[in-house]
């Protein structure tokens, strides 16, 4: 008989006295309990408080005054209309991508170049699209001024932000639908095709319809990102479509108010929350299909026709094309005088980014460095205690751990900034509440790295190094953890990556004794430097594909069943 | 290595579980394991055999009850404790350690020398077949020679007891056979106690000294392949190995070990085995298909029946057949003789009185 641990536990007596047993676990528990507490769960509360909370007595006028000015209610308006519809169109695009690349039998060259494309925008800075944007479409721009000679054109507003943030988050779409179209076993459409369905009929009734819960999932995740991102509408935006995370930056950084920011982020949590709940609660159980289950026998695909192919692939290129062109036009636009006026070629901006931005390229990749690792070893004992051991709160402390990863940057970074503003934890100014920041927020995406890993390392494997006379030290050190490493790297790559191109929450944590590059590319774009703006992105762009390159090959050296792609984690 | 006993004494396991509550998963079981000697215990899903065998094993603890291997009482010591060798269903190799690697795993963790060590590896390596595999990864290997690795892994520490649970069935059908023959001869090599575990009644019967059949969570009975086969003590016996047909009969007399009883119409007089009956009773009589004597429908002392289906299998020839309102399934190995009947046909049926077996459900223990 096969019990699988999922359905049987012990109770709770149990558990408490085999906690007691372990004092090492205990102890461990103890301080994640009180890391958790003191970066993810007590800063919350003081928002919060700052919130509700007049004289010391409860009061809701705060957030009724917030709902009752007109500007503020169009920012919500304005985040919720622009979530939405970059929800729609960056899943369409990401299906568009996935089908393509998991239905049409692409030569691997092909498939290398589409997947090129999406990596892109998935590790560059904030801005990099923005950027390009405003060089292609602005005042002055490539396409709009030069190319098709239209004046006045103006690129700030809805349209630039949705173009530039669906071209950003699409790919997430993309690696959320891929896996899920791969996991559609092609027998079953050739099974439709045995009952006399048309290629059209099969995607309609068939294909269609088991992406589903994938389409949800990735509208939520879209919409999500749009809502906490604060970049892109700082630049696009412009003065006639406020935005929620940008009001409350500038409430914070413009007039100096802070509970106005408190305020204002508080009214973003809720339907960053309302997402994060039906995202977790019910989406994830609408998937029909298992990502690791078995396809059956090898099939030809047969469900998609040759001119659809090429129609698909058409489509796919076109898009690709223009990623590339905007990379392209941001590595031109770093090393000329100045784009739209005066395209002599010049290594200024590079002198300016090496010599009064050296100390911001310093300071990141201090926090970087520092970072990686301690997020690395949050994420892997986190995660090996959330799925290996049992033990009470055991399920709140992962949820918990989600919790920063899941809400807006802004939120997270006006939290902080509230809460490490006062003794004892007086926190500002320095770089151990930005690394916190990091480690907390990106943290998790190597937690649930490690918990998938381990839900695929059969419990066996470690009763097999048992029944062979090793402890349970040995077996961790000589068994769990070489198979667990895999999602350490992750972890480290993603704590790194999102240390370089972060800047939602940081923005907020940033002093004069430790800034960022993110924050010194807005400082330059708001100076209208965009040249050295330009520069600074294609060094971010430089120094995390080479860090994502080494990444990746240590992951190929102990690639194993069940190790995660490097594209795949950055996604998550 | 001397071989040693393994002794279960009133073995208890019940398990929290989600929905149903309190799932009792080994009940009161209790069984001697000679020492050298190969049991296996069998069962349908959900029985409860894996759960012993993992109580063996040191991975479950029992709620109640001791377990000893050899003299020793080892049911509070730790699997890692036990010096047991166990081969797992889906063979649990380390992905990451080579062939060599996975096997020396055991004795590097003792503290082995190097050399010692190779020459331990080498060895078993060469008698399960997998010489020049050594520096394979599992992923490399085809499901039976994971097989085998796991098989040297397990026995390369010398372990007082190997323990299966369902090692072959992630192979394919004549894999499955070529490979049970290999674990009993390996078996017998080491001359080692064995505890397998597996849901198939041909493969318990092929490699086994003794099958204990188990059913939710008991021992139904203990012997070998023979004598469950052809002495069931149980119904449930009777019908979980092999085929039987179950048909009404009415007991007549009743006459020292000697009982006249009624079977379609007919009187037949066979022994009472060890159940209790009384004269005038309703009972279910058990009949293997294959001592059905099949004749023509002119046989004066026969049954008179009609084949409803034949399925042709090669070396036997299945019959349905109805008789008297019941549907008889029987099985003639003498396709030559008696493999001529065809569907509709009429065809006479006689019962060997020293094959029907009387056979009534246990009376409830508890």
């Amino acid at each position: 008989m096969k019990m699988s641990s999922a359905v049987i536990e012990p109770n709770l007596k149990d558990r408490f006295r085999q906690l007691l047993r372990d004092p090492l676990l205990l102890i461990t528990l103890i301080i994640l309990w009180g890391l958790l507490g003191l970066f993810i769960l007590v800063p919350l509360i003081k928002l919060f408080a700052r919130t509700f909370e007049e004289g010391g007595q409860f009061t809701l006028s705060n957030v009724i005054g917030i709902l009752g000015d007109p500007n503020q209610r169009q920012a919500l308006w304005n985040s919720l209309l622009l979530g939405s519809l970059v929800g729609l169109c960056g899943t369409a695009l990401g299906f568009l991508f996935a089908y393509t690349a998991v239905r049409t039998n692409l030569p691997k060259a092909w498939t290398l170049f589409l997947d090129a494309s999406i990596i892109l925008p998935l590790i560059s800075p904030p801005f990099t699209t923005a950027i390009a944007m405003i060089f292609s479409f602005g005042p002055r721009g490539l396409i709009t001024y030069d190319l098709l000679g239209i004046k006045g054109f103006t690129v700030y507003g809805l349209h630039g932000t949705l173009f530039s943030e669906t071209i950003t988050y699409f790919p997430i779409a993309y690696l959320t639908l891929k896996a899920i179209i791969a996991g559609i076993d092609p027998n079953i459409e050739d099974m439709a095709f045995s009952l006399g369905s048309s290629r059209r009929r099969v995607f309609r009734t068939i294909t269609l319809p088991l992406t589903v819960p994938g389409l949800a999932n990735s509208f939520l995740l879209l919409f999500a990102a749009s809502l906490a991102d604060f970049a892109t509408p700082l630049i696009l935006a412009g003065n006639s479509f406020p935005v929620l995370p940008t009001q409350a930056y500038l409430q914070i950084t413009g007039l100096f108010d802070l509970k106005g920011g408190a305020v204002l982020s508080f009214v973003l949590l809720v339907p960053a929350f309302l997402v994060f709940l039906l995202q977790r609660f019910w989406v994830s159980r609408k998937y029909y299909v298992t990502i690791s289950g078995k396809v059956g026998a090898q099939t030809q695909i047969k469900s998609v026709s040759p001119w659809a192919k090429f129609l698909l692939l058409g489509l796919c290129l076109f898009i690709s094309a223009f990623i590339f062109y905007f990379y392209v036009l941001l590595f031109y636009a770093s090393i000329v005088q100045a784009f739209g006026a005066n395209f002599q070629m010049t290594l200024k901006h590079y002198r300016v980014v090496f010599t009064e931005g050296l100390k911001a390229i310093r300071d990141t990749l201090i926090i970087a460095g520092v970072g990686m690792p301690l997020g690395g070893i949050y994420a892997v004992i986190l995660g090996y205690l959330v799925s290996k051991k049992s033990f009470p709160s055991r399920q709140s402390m992962e949820i918990v751990s989600m919790i920063n990863y899941s809400l807006p940057g802004t939120i997270v970074g006006i939290a902080y900034l509230l809460f490490f503003n006062d003794p004892p934890f007086l926190l500002t100014g320095t770089a151990i509440i930005i690394i916190a920041c990091y480690v907390f927020r990106y943290g998790p995406t190597g937690i649930r790295t490690t918990v998938a890993i381990l839900q695929q390392i059969d419990p066996s494997i470690e009763e097999a190094s048992y029944s062979l006379g090793a402890g349970s030290g040995t077996t961790f050190r000589r068994i769990t953890m070489p198979l667990i490493l895999p999602a350490f790297f992750a972890g480290l790559g993603v704590v790194f990556i999102r240390s370089m191109t972060a800047i939602s929450a940081t923005i907020f944590l940033i002093s004069i004794n430790w800034t960022l590059i993110t924050v010194r590319i807005l400082e330059k774009m708001t100076e209208l430097e965009l040249g050295v703006a330009a520069a600074f992105s294609i060094l971010v762009v430089l120094i995390v594909f080479v860090v994502i390159t080494a990444i990746s090959m240590v992951l190929r050296l102990f690639r194993q069943p069940g190790s995660p792609d490097m594209a795949n984690i950055l996604g998550g | 290595m001397e071989a040693v006993k393994i002794r279960l004494e009133n073995i208890s396991k019940t398990f929290l579980h989600r929905v149903k509550g309190e799932v009792s998963a080994v009940n009161q079981v209790s069984f001697d394991v000679q020492p050298g000697e190969f049991l296996t215990m069998l069962g349908p899903s959900g029985c409860g055999k894996t759960t012993t065998l993992r109580m063996i094993a040191g991975f479950e603890r029992p709620d109640k009850g001791r377990i000893f291997i050899g003299e020793e009482d080892v049911t509070d010591l730790m699997a890692n404790q036990r010096n047991i060798g166990f081969v797992f269903q889906n063979y649990a190799l380390f992905p990451h350690l080579s062939v060599f690697e996975n096997v020396a795993y055991g004795l590097k963790v003792k503290g082995m020398e190097r050399t010692p060590i190779e020459k331990s590896v080498t060895d078993v390596l060469n008698l399960v077949g997998l010489k020049g595999f050594e520096r394979q990864f599992p992923h490399q290997l085809s499901g039976g020679e994971q097989q085998r690795v796991a098989l040297a892994r397990a026995v390369v520490i010398q372990p007082r007891v190997l323990l299966f649970d369902e090692p072959l069935s992630n192979l394919d059908a004549k894999l499955r056979v070529y490979m049970r023959g290999e674990i009993r001869r390996l078996q017998k090599t080491l001359s080692i106690t064995a505890v397998y575990v597996t849901h198939d009644q041909e493969e318990a019967m092929a490699v086994s000294d003794h099958i204990a059949v188990m059913n939710e969570g008991r021992i139904i009975q203990i012997g070998t392949a023979e004598q469950l086969y052809l002495k069931p003590d149980s119904p449930f016996v009777a019908q979980f190995i092999g085929k039987i047909n179950v048909f009404p009969a009415e007991i007549k007399a009743i006459a020292n070990n000697q009982v006249t009883l009624q079977l379609f119409k007919k009187e037949y007089q066979v022994s009472r085995g060890s159940h209790h009956v009384k004269s005038g009773e309703k009972i279910n009589i058990f009949v293997r298909p294959e001592t059905i004597i099949l004749t023509e429908p002119s046989d004066e002392g026969a049954l008179k029946a009609t084949i409803v289906e034949r399925v042709f299998l090669g070396e036997k020839v299945d019959y349905l057949i109805q008789l008297d309102g019941h549907l008889v399934n029987a099985t003639s190995y003498d396709p030559l003789r008696q493999g001529s009947f065809s569907p509709n046909q009429e065809v006479g049926i006689r019962f060997h009185p020293e094959a029907i077996q009387i056979l009534k459900e246990e009376r409830k223990r508890d």
